[in-house]
């Protein structure tokens, strides 16, 4: 099955040609063009992995993160961004962002790491999955 | 005399950083786009190579008129950045402020948009000049937009965040004026409190006045008369 990828870019013009270039190779792309929208995308569709800019309009991308994390944890979060400072890279890997990587970016690269992400997201699923039925099996099997 | 002194020059470092940083993550996003769309081409000219398909003309022309799209966006902002940068360079003159104003919209157009702030100015009635050093005005003039940004911050979400900036109409008096269109905004009060920024009013031979509205503030040539 192919990866499902929120992209999220204040750019317009980056978004389009992004998400062309994505689906090109095989992957489902949806947009949007703030942490906001993003968040309310996420209420009522499932993604493998967001491709987030760390700096746009609105809500700040560490910010965004944090709230995206406690949303859905198994969601794998890939910062593009222009420049970032050491500092908030280190912040925003604490936080529990996958990767991040700078623009303008080698599309190859990208794509690998969103199955990268994918990978990591069914492991979590699968791991939580497992958990439950050990709780499960706990609770009924004595 | 104003008080020129280290801290003064650290306060316009962190100005110079502030925009720096403001327009290098602009030409980022320039060079991303352009970088997309050459690679779309090179994706297009592989599939033409590999199969049926032909390259389609109009899109490779969809293509270049975009990346030229982005190629004068980087060259606008390259332009006014060079500008600002050359402000170092001069002595204290003549400055014409409308077109200073003009300038630092231009280059805080990402900052600005970080506050979910709309700025409008407004051109003047008459011409507006004021004897001092470029850097020096350009960084009040950014310490006002910024200043304004900030009250805004605390307004409710759904509140129209626009900031208009206009010209006095007395030739006499050099004025700008920095007006909001809500109730919401906070801080009035405090408006260039700080040292810092009573020294960079100082430095330009400025004072600031409130607006009889309340909804805004203006820079005006010379010293304050008590």
């Amino acid at each position: 099955m192919s990866e499902k990828v929120l992209l999220v870019d204040d750019e317009q013009d980056f978004l389009e040609i992004m998400s062309e270039r994505i689906q090109a190779r095989g992957m489902t792309v949806k947009t949007a063009d703030s942490a906001d929208k993003a968040l309310a995308m996420l209420e009522n569709e499932s993604f493998d992995a967001i491709v987030m800019d760390f700096k746009m309009p609105g809500m700040d991308g560490i910010q965004a993160l944090k709230n995206i994390k406690t949303q859905k944890p198994e969601l794998q979060i890939i910062l593009l961004t222009g420049y970032a400072t050491v500092e908030k890279t280190v912040e925003a890997m604490k936080i529990g962002a996958t990767d991040l990587l700078e623009k303008p970016a080698d599309l190859e690269a990208l794509t690998a790491t969103i199955q990268k992400a994918k990978a990591e997201k069914m492991l979590l699923v699968e791991k939580k999955t497992e958990e439950k039925i050990k709780d499960i099996l706990q609770r009924f099997g004595g | 005399m104003p008080n020129h002194n280290l801290s003064h020059d650290r306060e316009g470092i962190r100005f110079f950083g502030t925009l720096s940083a403001a327009v290098t993550h602009d030409m980022k996003n320039f060079l991303a786009i352009i970088n997309e769309n050459a690679g779309l081409l090179g994706d297009l000219a592989a599939r033409a190579r590999n199969g049926p398909v032909p390259v389609d003309p109009q899109k490779a022309c969809l293509i270049s008129e975009k990346i030229s799209k982005q190629v004068e966006r980087a060259d606008a902002m390259i332009k006014q950045f060079n500008r600002f940068s050359h402000s170092m360079d001069h002595a204290q003159e003549s400055v014409d402020m409308e077109e200073m104003v003009y300038l630092v919209a231009g280059l805080t157009e990402r900052i600005i948009r970080h506050h979910d702030v709309t700025l409008t100015v407004m051109p003047g009635p008459v011409p507006c000049r004021i004897q001092a050093h470029r850097f020096d005005l350009l960084h009040l003039i950014f310490r006002a937009v910024e200043m304004t940004c900030e009250m805004l911050d605390n307004a409710p979400e759904d509140t129209q965040k626009q900031v208009t900036v206009n010209f006095g109409s007395n030739p006499l008096v050099s004025e700008i004026c920095f007006l909001v269109d809500t109730e919401a905004a906070s801080g009035w009060d405090t408006l260039f409190d700080d040292p810092k920024d009573r020294s960079m009013l100082e430095l330009v031979n400025m004072h600031v006045k409130k607006t009889v509205t309340g909804r805004g503030f203006c820079l005006c040539s010379g010293r304050k008369t008590q």
